[in-house]
């Protein structure tokens, strides 16, 4: 029987339980990327809201594209997971508000896609596929028994990523 | 106590809450006077909320919806949304069309066009009180109006809102047209850098 975690805004989840489903709901401008260990079968799961990390801010990590990105990586390996083994996707990252006086100043989902590749390439990690941009919203579901991992969005079916 | 909390004292919050009442009231007139049907409001609710928070109140974070966003701007700055499930946008657009209910099954341009007015003009009426009672001087952007699962839709909000503050004030409460099915929630959530320069103007 399926157990499903909510990933919310600004988390990070891992798992190792192969019962669990990992889920983000609704992601709009947020990323939620997927890390998941073959072979150890671990799974982590982040719902990041922000680009880049604030000096001295106090907000986790999680919260932010690039840190919660090398948090969960280092979580993942702390755990056992392999990180030359780790298969990378990402979702999300919409750009929502449709509106000429808002678009202008409000594209976070663009600057989130832009700060993930960037971190990913620093932390030289391969980003195996992904689903991002546009302006609709995404919900993903990571099954931590097989690393299976699946999109749906308003009006759309649930299909498999990568 | 949160730390927005320390800087509103009672008496402040107390005002707040009779202005924003007197503000809903009179949003409530102007949607009621759009749509040609009487609305009633739900006691509103005014809480200190982790903005991280936000999506814990709206359940079905997978159901489709359609919000309606407006920013105030001027003296007294925040931020209106309308948030109504999808089959009762599609309603909405009915009645203000006139036409019979499950006629419209898609949000085109057009459709899209007239839940915007309705965020206009419910915007328009709440600043307009809240200039009146305050002296203060504030007006709505143009909304947006976003059509997709509510966890999507609140991504946004929480991305908007986090950049500026941890926790917010958000004022909550439902419009209802008991001749229709139709519940409306309109949330407020003023700008507290906003509001702490008004109480150092007045």
């Amino acid at each position: 029987m399926e157990n499903v975690i909510t990933v919310g805004l600004g988390e990070s989840v891992l798992s190792r339980n192969p019962q669990d489903v990992l889920v983000a709901f609704g992601l709009g401008s947020c990323l939620g990327i997927a890390f998941y260990d073959p072979y150890m079968k671990i799974a982590g799961l982040l719902h990041a809201v922000l680009p880049e990390y604030v000096n001295n801010s106090h907000a986790p990590g999680e919260r932010f594209v690039d840190t919660g990105i090398e948090n969960t990586l280092k979580e993942m390996v702390a755990a056992g997971a392999i990180q030359a083994s780790l298969h990378i996707r990402m979702v999300g990252g919409a750009n929502m508000l449709v509106s000429a006086e808002l678009s202008r100043t409000f594209d976070i989902g663009t600057r989130n896609i832009a700060s993930a590749y960037k971190t990913l390439e620093r932390l030289r990690l391969k980003l195996a596929c992904q689903e991002v941009g546009g302006n609709i919203g995404r919900t993903v579901r990571l099954y931590v028994a097989n690393g299976r991992m699946t999109v749906r969005s308003i009006g759309g079916t649930e299909h498999d990523l990568g | 106590m949160a730390e927005i909390q320390k800087l509103f004292d009672d008496e402040f919050m107390n005002a707040l809450r009779e202005v924003t009442l007197e503000g809903i009231h009179n949003a409530a007139r102007g949607f009621s006077g759009m749509l040609g049907q009487p609305l009633t409001v739900s006691q509103p609710s005014i809480e200190f909320v982790p903005v991280f928070q936000i999506p814990e109140r709206m359940a079905e974070l997978e159901s489709e919806a359609v919000a309606i966003y407006l920013k105030a701007e001027g003296e007294l700055t925040g931020h209106m949304v309308l948030i109504l499930p999808l089959k009762t946008a599609y309603d909405l657009v009915d009645m203000l069309m006139d036409q019979p209910t499950g006629t419209t099954c898609e949000l085109g341009s057009l459709e899209r066009s007239a839940l915007g007015e309705i965020g206009n003009i419910s915007g328009a009426y709440f600043l307009n009180l809240v200039n009146e009672r305050t002296g203060q001087s504030s007006r709505p952007t143009t909304p947006a109006v976003i059509v997709d699962m509510v966890g999507a839709i609140l991504d946004v909000l929480v991305a908007i809102l986090c950049v500026e503050c941890e926790e917010v004030i958000l004022l909550q409460t439902t419009f209802s047209c008991s001749n229709r099915q139709l519940d409306v929630t309109f949330w407020v959530i003023p700008d507290s850098n906003s509001l702490k320069a008004y109480l150092q103007r007045t």
